[in-house]
């Protein structure tokens, strides 16, 4: 029984991902290994602005037909359902404790309300309290968007000698490097100090274009200006 | 239907819009400002609270907001007319408060201090029983009482407890002849005479702290004296009472032994105080699931809380229960916090918080804060 249902499925997925090459697309994996559904099942369209523009452009129908992976449990149709800041939270996580990191994330944007609400009762004018950003997302946008790199350096080995060649990145790779530093940054702290105490000085401190990772970014910078003379090592 | 389109969106206007009153003083608030925010002066809100009386959470909500507001509630009002309408003659009336956490059964008790404070009530206030019991830091200083056989002192916490009660007093103790009835002989040296201001007896517990406790217990059977004697009406509130009826607290004595509430003399001063042997009071207790360890947090009915023992002592009481929000409190409060700049966002943020938090105000609060 066991076996028979296994070999259904097996050829049901041939079946599928035969007609799947003649559909479109394949790989829409967002992730390195494959779950137990296969590659060529849709990611679910969950939130209700895309379900909307899918209906407005009369692409429902070409999807109708394909499978689809159903979403996963943060992957929700809420108001504040948000990419980044869940991509943020996977990052902070260890070892699966999600409802931990997402804790410490969001203790983080409370901290940078409250900092963020305090200055904006002390400044005087108007003028300077509308130049405040009260929303900690925001917040979080800007800084990643500060903390990103442009380059980056590669190790290629070229007689013996190994060369830091500067090159592109990819905008992948530099969102990923503007995360990872930015938690680097707010790990290395005082024992005493919390996370999201540090986690909501860093963020502020990027989204103002200044402080430790901001400064790790135009190093890196520099360090590629200064080896510009390897760049043709990429492709020799 | 064009008139009635119009009340129908006025309603809806100046219901999103008013979620403040004007009414400072509790004594003249009436059921037209269910829900509304009032406003506590900065001082007065310092006398009374600045040695506790607020949660923690809240505090901060205050600094954050730069003003101390108290929502108007139900359970404060219901409270409020009883009183009005009590006669003072009588023995005493209990009440408690119940509710689920998180909903504002300490701030309906501050809210209650304030009133008590307006209308001139000597206030005696103890902010969190379990502050006592069942909060030990590592240097809690305790040592067997002298005057009272196989009872445990905590005279540090009835120090801080008596600056508390002189902070939220200063008026009354300062002006009015409020004079002790008997003679009080701390130790050869000390002692305070008969017909001294009873402000002379809370002074010497602050300045001796080995005494305080025996302090508090003088303090107690005095107010009780003078209550009855119409020399002052009495306000008595306790946060978390039902920690007292707990079988074990925290606590070790050097030896090792665990302590029973009833065996410390803080417990004996504050049950004597709520009995109801004596009139022209008030007592406002509540009983808090948070008070309790976990494990026996199953209900947050009195019975269930206060025990069988707590609830027997207290038996003839006015139970008055705390509950969640209703859609008009909820939609005033949302708009309190957007207005104070906590919640930002689609309208369609407050009918999914709604449905998160289920309308619990800490809940709520807390839901806020990252957005």
């Amino acid at each position: 029984m066991n076996f028979n249902s296994r070999f259904l499925n097996k050829k049901l997925c041939n079946y599928h991902f035969r007609n799947c090459i003649r559909w479109f697309v394949v790989q829409n994996r967002l992730y390195a290994k494959a779950t137990s559904f296969p590659d060529f099942f849709q990611n679910p369209i969950f939130r209700k602005e895309d379900q909307a523009k899918l209906i407005e452009n009369s692409e429902l129908a070409k999807l109708a037909a394909v499978p689809v992976r159903p979403p996963a449990s943060y992957e929700t149709c809420s108001v504040y359902h948000d990419p980044l800041v869940n991509k943020v939270i996977n990052h902070v996580m260890e070892m699966g404790k999600k409802q931990l990191a997402r804790s410490l994330v969001e203790k983080a944007f409370e901290n940078i309300k409250r900092i963020q609400i305090e200055r904006y009762h002390l400044a005087q004018t108007q003028e300077e309290k509308n130049k405040i950003e009260l929303n900690p997302k925001s917040i979080l946008y800007n800084a990643v968007e500060n903390c990103k790199p442009l380059l980056q350096l590669s190790p290629i080995k070229r007689g013996g000698i190994t060369y830091q060649v500067p090159g592109p990145i990819t905008e992948k790779r530099s969102l990923f490097l503007s995360i990872k530093w930015l938690l680097e940054a707010t790990n290395d702290k005082e024992r005493t100090v919390h996370f999201p105490e540090q986690f909501a000085w860093e963020l502020l401190d990027a989204a103002n274009n200044t402080g430790k990772v901001v400064k790790r970014k135009q190093d890196l910078h520099r360090q590629c200006e200064a080896n510009r003379a390897y760049a043709h090592y990429r492709w020799q | 239907m064009f008139s009635r389109n119009w009340r129908v969106l006025s309603r809806a206007y100046s219901q999103a819009v008013t979620f403040r009153t004007s009414e400072i003083s509790p004594q003249h608030q009436n059921d037209k400002q269910i829900g509304l925010f009032y406003t506590l002066k900065q001082d007065t809100c310092k006398e009374l609270f600045s040695n506790g009386g607020l949660p923690k959470s809240f505090m901060k909500q205050t600094k954050t907001f730069t003003e101390t507001t108290l929502m108007i509630r139900q359970p404060a009002l219901d409270l409020i007319n009883c009183i009005k309408s009590t006669d003072f003659n009588k023995p005493v009336i209990r009440y408690v408060l119940y509710g689920e956490k998180g909903c504002g059964k300490s701030l309906t008790m501050a809210h209650m201090i304030h009133y008590a404070y307006e209308d001139g009530y000597l206030i005696v206030h103890v902010p969190w029983v379990s502050e006592w019991l069942r909060r030990v830091p590592r240097h809690k200083e305790m040592s067997n009482s002298q005057t009272r056989e196989g009872l445990v002192d905590l005279p540090l916490d009835a120090a801080a407890w008596l600056i508390h009660f002189k902070s939220q007093n200063q008026t009354l103790l300062k002006s009015s002849d409020l004079k002790i009835s008997k003679e009080y002989v701390w130790s050869k040296r000390e002692k305070t005479e008969s017909g001294a201001p009873l402000s002379e007896l809370v002074e010497h517990g602050i300045a001796r702290i080995k005494y305080a406790c025996d302090v508090i217990d003088a303090l107690i059977s005095e107010i009780k004296i003078l209550s009855n004697n119409k020399q002052c009406k009495t306000f008595v509130a306790i946060d978390g009472f039902n920690s007292f009826f707990y079988p074990l607290t925290r606590l070790n004595t050097p030896t090792k032994k665990k302590v029973k509430p009833d065996e410390v003399t803080l417990t004996k001063s504050f049950l004597e105080l709520t009995k109801n042997d004596w009139n022209n009071g008030i007592i406002l207790l509540s009983a808090d699931q948070l008070a309790v360890p976990d494990e026996n947090q199953d209900s947050y009915f009195p019975r269930y809380l206060l025990r069988k023992q707590g609830f027997e002592y207290l038996d003839p009481f006015v139970p008055i229960e705390v509950g969640r929000y209703s859609d008009k409190e909820f939609l005033s409060c949302a708009s309190y916090y957007r207005d104070r700049l906590w919640l930002r966002g689609p309208p369609e943020i407050e009918t999914e918080l709604k449905f998160t938090s289920a309308c619990n105000p800490f809940k709520f609060m807390e839901q806020c804060a990252p957005l």
